[in-house]
């Protein structure tokens, strides 16, 4: 009997990004609808990866292809950076990271001339506009359907890291929200966002996304919005709490950094997952967005308690035991102790109180060209 | 019976307020009928709403009510000018050079094709060559009013917005130089020929330098606080308007200069954003109504073929000059299409700039008036309308509930 849902076999542990990004005027910096002009000339180019629309035509999101080290996947980032960059200049628009933008008025957005915007859209009414914010999705192959349902499992106990790692959308529709990720806030109004059902075995997912589809729920796994989803035609778990962050090369860190977690959860983690570590998620998951580093972990099955910055701390000494000095675990590190995205916006923002100024300095960030002001 | 002296007299006679007041609503008015009726530009509206008040029709408003109102149609053009200048981000002609290559033919192209359409016609060369110059801009007013009523952008937009700052200020410069030989032909000593033209161009642009420095210069004291800053442009601006005035310099070029040199020199981006919004709407209805009493119908049986012939040169010479690099500037040559049917837009404002002209030569008055009312007259209700298309086709519009 064909498989309802048939999980690709992919090569354990490659990776790959998909990167969600703003487009902004140079005139006040607010969000501008140039994504069909920018896809236009850009398609034209030769490039590595995908650069597609998404919802609203102030986004874009490009992919990278697939890679097993950290350094090539930073290549590719970097390389897909330049491209569009320059060609967002000829255009004069400004290409930028962050996980929403800190201004725009949602009512402004224009929904994207394609059929699964439009049916967005259609569906979700006001929802969609607003799902104007930026993630960084993560992609960890896997070599079979049973292994990606575990790790996406053994995965929830990191989400809080990861969130508060990558956070940087502390500004929306013109306030202080005093989140340090306030994007995941829009996640949370979609019906079928969430945590993917408690199953381990591929089977199971199946008859789970065959009972939902024939009940008329869904027709894809893109109709799932969950925080980790498997993502069966490309063989891969994907992760998607991350902001996107302000620099192409913090993407690449914080992939690696999931992948080198993914290693050693498969091969000398706790093999045992249970239910019960979604008992604290989504208090946590709210630590994580609210405080950011400083956000409180909460253990239920031990009773340990911690900052989230000791419990990364914790975890890269860990893997680096493991699997050895990888350059990602020194630079998860480094964010413990320089602050997260969100942190610098708000710093940047100080210097000249201006939402405006701080959008042009993320742009300059983006192009790595931080000081020329 | 003696009159009671506490009444009137009739008609009771009215300052220049009452005639803002009276065109304000009734041009308001007419645009929403417009709008609703027909779908087309409010500003068709505010534009008809001039001619028929106007003193070329019912003569509501008549010629001294006009000419009082000079003051508030120098302002409003100033504060105009002023917005469209600040809108254009000149180091875009810096990471995009074949930009300044596309306005320099759009704009070249349509001053020759206009000027030897207008001299096949027999006119003298000078007259062609200050038609043409005038030929050259397209409207500031109907771009911002178009571009701001239908919420437009994308690149048809954008670049719609930098060729036009950039196609006013080549045609105000171009006809103060021209005022040159027109001085040779009609008056004559050498300090006029010279003098004038180099005082209208460099006295223009150096005042527009020093307005926007110090500007900045209070701006950056009194912070980026939107609502301060708007109270200190709108004051800048009617002191720049009335010392222009003064000087004698050239309005439209200085105070168009002052915008843009507000945001090239603004490199600390202490210059927030300004949205003049109501107030904006405000001066360009009475910009659009105002200008539109000066057109003149009896100059059109007499000047139609030369009136079509322009409009056709003008249109050649633009759609030419924006398809030679669109390509290599990155516009697709469907964007082009529509980026060229939005530079057709003129409006009656042009004929203020050939009524500045005339005024210090009256002799040449009427030959301009010829030459240029029908075109003007053509273009003000056929290419707004089709500007308008242009962005909805280009899907650059905002559309209520489609987008």
């Amino acid at each position: 009997m064909p498989t309802v849902l048939e999980f690709k076999e992919s090569e354990m542990f490659s990776m790959g990004v998909e990167l969600e990004l703003q487009l902004v005027n140079t005139r006040d910096h607010n969000l501008t609808a140039a994504a069909p002009d920018l896809l236009a000339i850009v398609k034209e180019k030769a490039h590595t990866g995908d650069i597609k629309p998404e919802i609203t035509q102030s986004m874009i999101e490009v992919s990278t292809g697939i890679h097993k080290t950290h350094r090539s996947l930073l290549a590719e980032l970097r390389s897909i950076r330049t491209l569009l960059v320059t060609e967002a200049r000829v255009l004069n628009v400004g290409v930028s990271g962050g996980g929403a933008h800190p201004f725009q008025h949602w009512s402004e957005r224009r929904i994207s001339d394609r059929p699964r915007a439009r049916h967005v859209s259609g569906l979700y009414g006001y929802l969609a506009k607003q799902f104007t914010v930026f993630g960084q999705h993560i992609h960890i192959g896997c070599a079979k359907g049973d292994d990606a349902l575990f790790l996406l499992h053994s995965m929830a106990r990191y989400m809080p890291q990861l969130i508060a790692l990558s956070a940087g959308s502390p500004y929306y529709q013109g306030v202080d929200t005093a989140f340090d990720s306030s994007r995941l806030n829009s996640v949370f109004a979609f019906p079928l966002s969430g945590r993917a059902p408690f199953v381990l075995h591929w089977n199971e997912f199946e008859a789970y996304f065959e009972r939902m589809r024939t009940a008329g729920i869904v027709e894809s796994m893109k109709d799932f919005y969950w925080d980790v989803r498997p993502k069966p035609e490309y063989g891969t778990i994907e992760i998607r709490v991350c902001d996107t962050p302000l620099t192409v090369d913090r993407a690449a860190t914080l992939t690696a950094y999931v992948q080198g977690l993914c290693r050693w959860l498969l091969s000398q983690g706790p093999r045992d997952v249970t239910e019960e570590i979604y008992l604290a998620y989504t208090y946590n998951r709210f630590q994580a967005c609210r405080f950011g580093l400083e956000g409180e972990f909460v253990d239920v099955a031990t009773g340990m308690r911690r900052t989230i910055a000791e419990d990364i701390l914790a975890t890269t000494e860990t893997v680096r035991r493991a699997l050895g000095n990888e350059a990602a675990l020194y630079e998860v590190e480094e964010i413990v102790s320089n602050g997260n995205e969100a942190r610098w916006m708000r710093e940047q923002y100080a210097v000249n109180r201006s939402l405006p100024d701080l959008m042009w300095r993320q742009v300059l960030r983006f192009r790595g060209e931080e000081g020329k002001t | 019976m003696q009159e009671p002296f506490f009444l009137p007299s009739w008609p009771p006679s009215v300052e220049n307020f009452f005639w803002y007041g009276a065109l304000l609503l009734s041009a308001g008015i007419a645009g929403e009928l417009v709008e609703r009726w027909t779908r087309q530009p409010r500003m068709m509206g505010w534009v008809l709403a001039g001619i028929l008040l106007g003193p070329h029709v019912t003569g509501a408003i008549d010629v001294s009510a006009l000419a009082g109102m000079s003051s508030l149609i120098h302002l409003a053009m100033g504060v105009l000018l002023f917005e469209l200048g600040q809108r254009v981000d000149l180091s875009w002609l810096r990471s995009n050079p074949k930009l300044l290559g596309t306005s320099a033919l759009e704009s070249g192209l349509a001053f020759a094709l206009m000027f030897l359409v207008i001299q096949l016609f027999g006119k003298p060369p000078l007259v062609a060559a200050v038609a043409a110059a005038i030929g050259v801009s397209t409207s500031p007013a109907v771009v911002l009013a178009i571009t701001q009523d239908q919420r437009a952008q994308g690149q048809v937009t954008e670049r719609l917005l930098l060729l036009t700052a950039l196609n006013s200020i080549y045609a105000y410069i171009t006809v103060n130089i021209l005022i040159a030989p027109l001085a040779t032909e009609y008056r004559g000593d050498l300090v006029t020929i010279l003098g004038h033209p180099a005082y209208l161009v460099f006295g223009s642009l150096a005042f527009a330098a020093i307005m926007a420095r110090s500007t900045l210069e209070i701006l950056r004291l009194l912070g980026r606080r939107e609502e301060t800053q708007f109270l200190a442009i709108i004051a800048m601006l009617i002191v720049a308007v009335w010392i222009s005035i003064a000087l004698r310099l050239s309005v439209p070029l200085a105070l168009l200069g002052f915008g843009t040199m507000m945001r090239t020199f603004d490199r600390g981006r202490h210059f927030v954003w300004l949205n003049f919004g109501r107030l904006g709407r405000i001066f360009l209805i009475l910009l659009f109504s105002s200008t539109a009493a000066y057109l003149d119908f009896t100059f059109v049986p007499a000047g139609i073929g030369i009136g079509l012939a322009i409009v056709v040169a003008r249109f050649v010479g633009k759609t030419a000059g924006v398809f030679a690099l669109a390509r290599p500037s990155g516009l697709p040559y469907r964007k082009a299409w529509f980026l060229s049917l939005g530079l057709m837009p003129k409006s009656a404002l042009a004929i203020i700039l050939v009524n500045q002209t005339a005024m210090l030569y009256p002799e040449f008055r009427p030959l301009m008036a010829t030459v240029m009312m029908s075109a003007i007259l053509i273009l003000e209700f056929a290419a707004a309308p089709i500007m308008q298309l242009a962005l909805i086709y280009s899907k650059e519009a905002f559309e209520e509930g489609k987008n």
